[in-house]
């Protein structure tokens, strides 16, 4: 007997391998306490620390809902892909580079081999790190109930933290991200460890300039993680960058509409003032490795260090003595 | 629930608690308590394994979802004999284990690393090995154990 | 350096073990996952404990109703102060390990029972019914001084929550203050940190039938646990064994005696059967003792030539709810402020305070790192407002050998000027100190002194060893010493093997049984390569000095004509007719009027006990050591990367230099571990992050590779020359990060973890000490 190893509640746990889709949205209709799980990495810890209570469980790790497809301008994640499968994918390093930093800070490599991007996005977690990349891209959500499918812009998906607008009986399937050429992506955050740590702030941004412009931005999206209850674009970018190239006041001026979409919390991971300021920090870092990497001018294999920091461009910026 | 899985290449059918972990099967089911546990929530790796070609940490795994799998445990990384494999023999030459608690989850997370061909370059193995922690050794010479076996195999 | 037996000439030819790289003997069987520790164990009819721990701070207890735990099915033993048969126990006999009336930090204990499973155990937790009547609390141990603060301890007769004071004061500060060119002042404090070992808290009880006690634990000072459960739990001392199978880590954590224990040893006495107790994660940072708080302030003068003058250190410990070990760190922090580079003049006043939180036990370093994070950032601040490079300040105040400090510590052997050259030139220091600013790149040092051979807290500083060599010629050493995983077993198996002249694989070593082993203090203060390992270099000698007698005998030569090298007697020189040394133990056996080899031994150091003003030789030598740090620091974000770490140590005579590079490694990298990412933050007494991916252990990314050098200076009372190195390694990282950030961006780091919150801060507030140069006007 392993003394404290065993998450158990009084119940009977049961666990549904439902063999299709239709059976798992038939269950869960049917099962309305019913938990859906697939790499489980949050869920055992819910569950043994008692935040869950359930003793109902529907495995959907086998199901058809896995898997990156790339159509068009459009970009599909199914709900079942690991966090692993993000990472490594030859096609996102392309499309989305946003997605896969954000995936390659997750966790270790053996949680990122069994979490999968619906469980990190259902969780809702406000410092997760897979909306933000998502919502740089405007990405939709793809639900399913036993009454049918419908679709939702995934900002709308968060409702608080741990709550989602998802009702019960449904499911998240996957999600379809817009990328297209010429915009450049990346995700940054700042933590206390090197790896396996959780954002104390999150940043995805995306841009997208003009051709033959020199620079000019035609859209940009910016989106925080770990800052708000739910995770957030920043709205109003628009009139401050498009049109214009990301100058030094144009940076200033998106990093400070960043921080005041924040209004963090102060926990272990730090003080609300001080995520305020490295929202704008980090949020001027992103827009720039996005503006090189939109205009071609990043190096491809020059990876972006986790916080973005670039010291060259430190000096004689007057930022310390 | 009856389980179906191998382990270290052999058949196993246990008689599980359908929310039980793969730790909870290894080591209280069939007794294999080389994989050992430090945190229950995915943050030490001491519980690493090997399912189907890819690590987890078995302390957040439901057993019933890897039924059918081939599953790899620090008992099985020498075959089936009680010999030493060529990294826990680098271990062993190195001083990569202190007190021995992380290493069976080291050594499980390494072997994948080096399976997966990863160069033996020290920065590529630290971040390889980032879910595992180690409080006694400092890494350093886990990591040179992790080189010497990725530069030969 | 003295010539002693120690560097007899010719030694370094004879050693055939000393100073070899060998594997841990038990390193094959822990890479194969094969070791069993405690929750490996299978045990029939063992119970599973669980313990109703308080969630309140500082509360009265009004009442507690177990009547539905005791009616749940599968509950075999429901106990609490009321039906438990227990005694105080600690410093002060401040705690008791199931609280009677009051709780005074969230996570005491207050009941507990044994179960059938876990899942009844922690059901019948949840159905136990304790009603408080809450206390206002105090978590900052200034509020706790202050007048109208809450008294945790009404039941003790002390100053307000002032648990106990260590005031030292030798030389005369005020002259050496007015002879002081510059003196530097500040603040510097450290958080509650965690050993956090991978294992978790374990232990197991269990009484025969006839009330023999047996109790499976990882403690390593053992033998003063025993003492402790017969004097808590009224039980016969002599009928309690205590066994410590492998340990998955203690870093001090699991030391000595802790509530848990008691309760687990009640349980198996209330349920008559064996009882297992293993605590989670959470519970582990909630409910075992952590690294306390320690707030210094702290003045350093220097004379115009770049001397030290003197150091006053005005400390507070934050001791928490109650005195465990925690409470004598002060011991170790005083050496540092007082003995830590010739300090002609120093005082150290110093308040342990309760307060309501988890209290401090023993970890590693024990006070040290706190101490040298204050002290070693003055000396870089001193240096530079000098003028003087600090790596030269720090080798004109450097102790050397033969030299007492004003505190009495006597300095055998003492590497400090090798070590502090060894990183300066491998670093680059003279190249890149003080130049990298405009890359956020910045370079700092941090030296120490530690005890490094016992430390006399007991009245006796002592360890035992036997050795018995049988028929086979297998050499088995029982030490009273235990192992950690730190590789003690395989540095006293190589001091055996060298002694006798054996190789070290026909040597066993067993050390985890109180029924076996002879009697030891414990493993603390780094003591145990050079106490254990000098008792085991007696009991080899006399073994020795048996076999070859014996060997004499059969052969029928003198005595004196004998050697024992290789595993071979050698006549007279003569290596052709040399015999296998079994075949002499065989001979010696197999006969009427037969003997065999035994011996025993037991090694008390030349330590003393400190006087009452803490004057006196603590060890018997002292370890010393010298670290160099590069960061790289984000201005904008407070993000530190660790780049380099060069860590130089004084080992003495490296036994096993493999051995030696892990211990400085692994402590090391919990030092980087303490200066830039490990905290349990509390708020209201509560921690906010009772886990392991907030606690902030460093990952392989988060540690660069250490380089280590190792000096030798062969102490002339240590084993082939030894010294403890268990502890040095942690110690410098928290004083070497703090001084290359201000290197890097000329700012002072007043705490650490100097998480990035905090330097942010430290940034838009200019932090800097306060600078009184007496040589012209006083700036700050």
């Amino acid at each position: 007997m392993n003394t404290a190893a065993a998450p158990r509640t009084t119940g009977t746990p049961r666990l549904h391998r439902p063999a299709d889709l239709g059976e798992a949205v038939r269950f869960l209709a049917d099962n309305p306490g019913a938990v859906p799980v697939a790499g489980g990495t949050d869920l055992l810890i819910d569950r043994r620390l008692g935040r869950i209570t359930t003793d109902c469980m529907v495995d959907i790790s086998h199901l058809d809902i896995s898997g990156i497809e790339r159509d068009g301008d459009h970009l599909r994640i199914g709900a079942t892909t690991t966090i692993r499968t993000i990472e490594t994918s030859t096609e996102l390093a392309v499309s989305a580079p946003a997605l896969l930093e954000a995936a390659r800070v997750l966790g270790s490599i053996q949680i990122r081999n069994m979490a999968t991007l619906g469980g990190n996005l259902c969780h809702a977690t406000p410092s997760a790190e897979m909306p933000p990349p998502l919502l740089v891209f405007d990405a939709e959500a793809t639900i399913v109930s036993s009454s049918g499918w419908r679709t939702i812009e995934l900002a709308q998906l968060f409702t608080g933290p741990g709550e989602t607008s998802l009702q019960p009986g449904e499911l998240l399937t996957g999600v379809t991200a817009h990328v297209g050429d010429g915009i450049g992506s990346c995700y940054i955050r700042q933590t206390v460890r090197w790896a396996m740590d959780l954002a104390g702030v999150g940043v995805a941004a995306s841009v997208r300039i003009e051709p033959e412009t020199n620079g000019i931005v035609s859209s940009v999206r910016v989106a925080l993680a770990a800052v708000n209850p739910v995770p957030t674009v920043v709205e109003g970018l628009d009139s401050i960058v498009v049109g214009k190239t990301l100058d030094a006041d144009v940076l200033d001026e998106a990093a400070a509409l960043a921080r005041r979409s924040a209004s963090p919390i102060s926990d272990a991971r730090g003080t609300a003032q001080y995520r305020r300021h490295v929202v704008g920090v980090l949020t001027a870092r992103a827009l720039r490795v996005c503006t090189a990497r939109a205009a071609n001018t990043w190096p491809p294999n020059r990876a972006v260090p986790p916080n973005g920091f670039d010291p060259e461009l430190l000096v004689d910026s007057g930022v310390t003595r | 629930m009856r389980l179906e899985v191998t382990i270290n290449g052999d058949p196993y059918r246990p008689n599980i608690d359908p929310a039980a972990t793969v730790l909870q099967v290894l080591r209280d089911d069939l007794g294999l308590t080389g994989t050992k546990w430090g945190c229950l929530t995915g943050d030490c790796g001491a519980c690493t394994v090997i399912v189907d070609g890819r690590t987890i940490v078995a302390c957040l795994q439901l057993a019933a979802q890897v039924d059918g799998a081939n599953i790899t445990t620090v008992e099985g990384l020498a075959g089936r004999g009680n010999t030493m494999s060529d990294l826990q023999d680098a271990f062993v030459r190195h001083g990569a284990a202190q007190c021995g608690f992380c290493t069976p989850g080291m050594i499980v997370a390494a072997e994948q690393l080096v399976r997966d061909g990863i160069e033996p370059d020290e920065q590529a193995i630290r971040e390889g090995l980032s879910g595992n922690l180690c409080r006694c050794t400092g890494y350093n010479k886990i990591v040179d154990a992790v080189v010497e076996v990725a530069s030969r195999r | 350096m003295s010539v002693t037996e120690n560097t007899r000439q010719g030694e370094s030819d004879r050693n055939r073990v000393v100073g070899r790289r060998i594997p841990k003997l038990d390193a094959a069987e822990k890479v194969t996952g094969s070791t069993v520790y405690i929750d490996d164990m299978r045990i029939a009819g063992v119970l599973t404990a669980a313990i109703k721990r308080s969630p309140h701070a500082h509360a009265r207890i009004v009442s507690i109703d177990t009547t539905e735990a005791e009616a749940l099915p599968g509950v075999h033993a429901v106990i609490h102060a009321g039906n438990a048969d227990q005694r105080p126990f600690g410093y002060g006999n401040d705690n008791e390990p199931l609280k009677r009336s009051k709780v005074r930090c969230i996570g005491d204990e207050v009941a507990a029972v044994a179960a059938v499973d876990d899942e009844v155990a922690k059901l019948a937790i949840e159905l136990i019914d304790v009603t408080y009547d809450l206390l206002p609390e105090v978590d900052d141990p200034f509020a706790a001084m202050s007048a109208d603060a809450p008294t945790i301890h009404d039941e003790l007769d002390i100053d307000g929550n002032i648990a106990m004071r260590w005031d030292f004061e030798t030389g005369d500060l005020a002259a050496a203050e007015a002879r002081s060119a510059v003196i530097v002042e500040g603040r510097y404090s450290s958080p509650q940190a965690a050993p956090a070992p991978i294992e978790t808290h374990a232990v197991i009880a269990d009484f025969d039938p006839t009330g023999h006690l047996r109790v499976i634990s990882p403690v390593h000072m053992v033998f003063m646990y025993r003492k402790a459960l017969a004097d808590c739990l009224g039980l016969d001392w002599q009928r309690i064994t205590v066994q410590q199978p492998p340990v998955g880590g203690s870093f001090g954590g699991k030391i000595d005696i802790d509530t848990h224990d008691f309760i687990t040893v009640m349980l198996a006495r209330a349920a008559q059967r064996p009882v297992k107790l293993v605590m989670t994660r959470e519970e582990e940072f909630v409910g075992s003792r952590t690294r306390q708080p320690i707030h210094f302030k702290l003045r350093t003068g220097a004379d115009a030539d770049g001397m030290i003058t003197f150091r006053d250190a005005e400390v507070v410990s934050d001791n928490g709810a109650y005195n465990a070990w925690g409470s004598h760190a002060m011991l170790v922090a005083m050496n540092t402020v007082t003995s830590l580079y010739k300090i002609p003049a120093s005082r150290m006043s110093c308040a342990v305070v309760y307060t309501n939180k988890n209290y401090g036990g023993s970890v590693r370093g024990f006070g040290n790192p706190q101490a040298t994070f204050a002290v070693e950032q003055q000396t870089e601040e001193l240096a530079d407002a000098l003028g003087i490079d600090p790596m030269q300040f720090r080798l004109q105040n450097a102790n050397k050998a033969n030299e007492t400090t004003t505190q009495g510590l006597k300095i055998t052997t003492c590497g400090l000027s090798d070590c502090i050259e060894a990183v300066r030139d491998k670093s680059g220091w003279n190249r890149r100190r003080g130049k990298q600013r405009g890359r956020f790149r910045g370079m700092g040092a941090a030296t120490y002194i530690h005890v490094g051979g016992g430390a006399r807290i007991y009245g006796s500083d002592g360890c035992g060893a036997m050795i018995k060599i049988d028929d086979s010629g297998q050499v088995a050493l029982i030490s009273g010493s235990s192992e950690l995983g730190q590789g003690s077993e395989t540095v006293l198996a190589m001091i055996v093997a060298e002694e006798l002249g054996v190789g070290v694989d026909v040597v066993s070593v067993t050390h985890n049984d109180t029924d076996v082993k002879p009697w030891d203090v414990g493993v603390h203060a780094s003591r145990t390569t050079f106490v254990a390992g000098n008792a085991a270099r007696l009991a080899a000698r006399g073994a020795r000095t048996k076999l070859l007698a014996a060997a004499a005998e059969v052969l029928d030569v003198p005595v004196t004509k004998l050697d024992l090298r290789d595993g071979m007697i050698i006549h007279d020189g003569d290596r052709d007719t040399a015999m296998p040394y079994t075949k002499a133990i065989r001979r010696s056996l197999l006969r009427e009027h037969s003997s065999i080899v035994m011996s025993t031994a037991f090694y008390d150091p030349p330590t003393e006990k400190q006087d009452e003003g803490y004057i006196g030789n603590i060890s018997a030598t002292y370890g010393f050591g010298a670290h160099v740090a590069e960061v790289e620091v984000d201005p904008e974000t407070g993000m530190i990367q660790l780049i380099n770490l060069w860590a130089a140590h004084d080992v003495g005579r490296a036994i096993n230099p493999m051995s030696c590079e892990g211990q400085i490694e692994g402590g090391a990298v919990m030092g980087i571990g303490l200066a830039l990412s490990e905290e349990l933050p509390v708020t209201d007494g509560r921690f906010l992050a009772p886990n392991l991916h907030d606690y902030g252990m460093p990952t392989a990314v988060d540690a660069p590779r250490i380089d280590v050098t190792l000096v030798e200076t062969i102490d002339p009372l240590g084993p082939y020359g030894a010294k403890g190195i268990g502890e040095g390694g942690i110690i410098c990282p928290p004083a070497a990060i703090a001084n290359a950030v201000a290197d890097a961006i000329g700012i002072r780091p007043r705490q650490y973890p100097m998480r990035p919150w905090k330097v942010v801060d430290w940034i838009k507030r200019e932090e800097r000490s306060t600078v009184i140069d007496r040589r012209g006007a006083a700036s700050s």
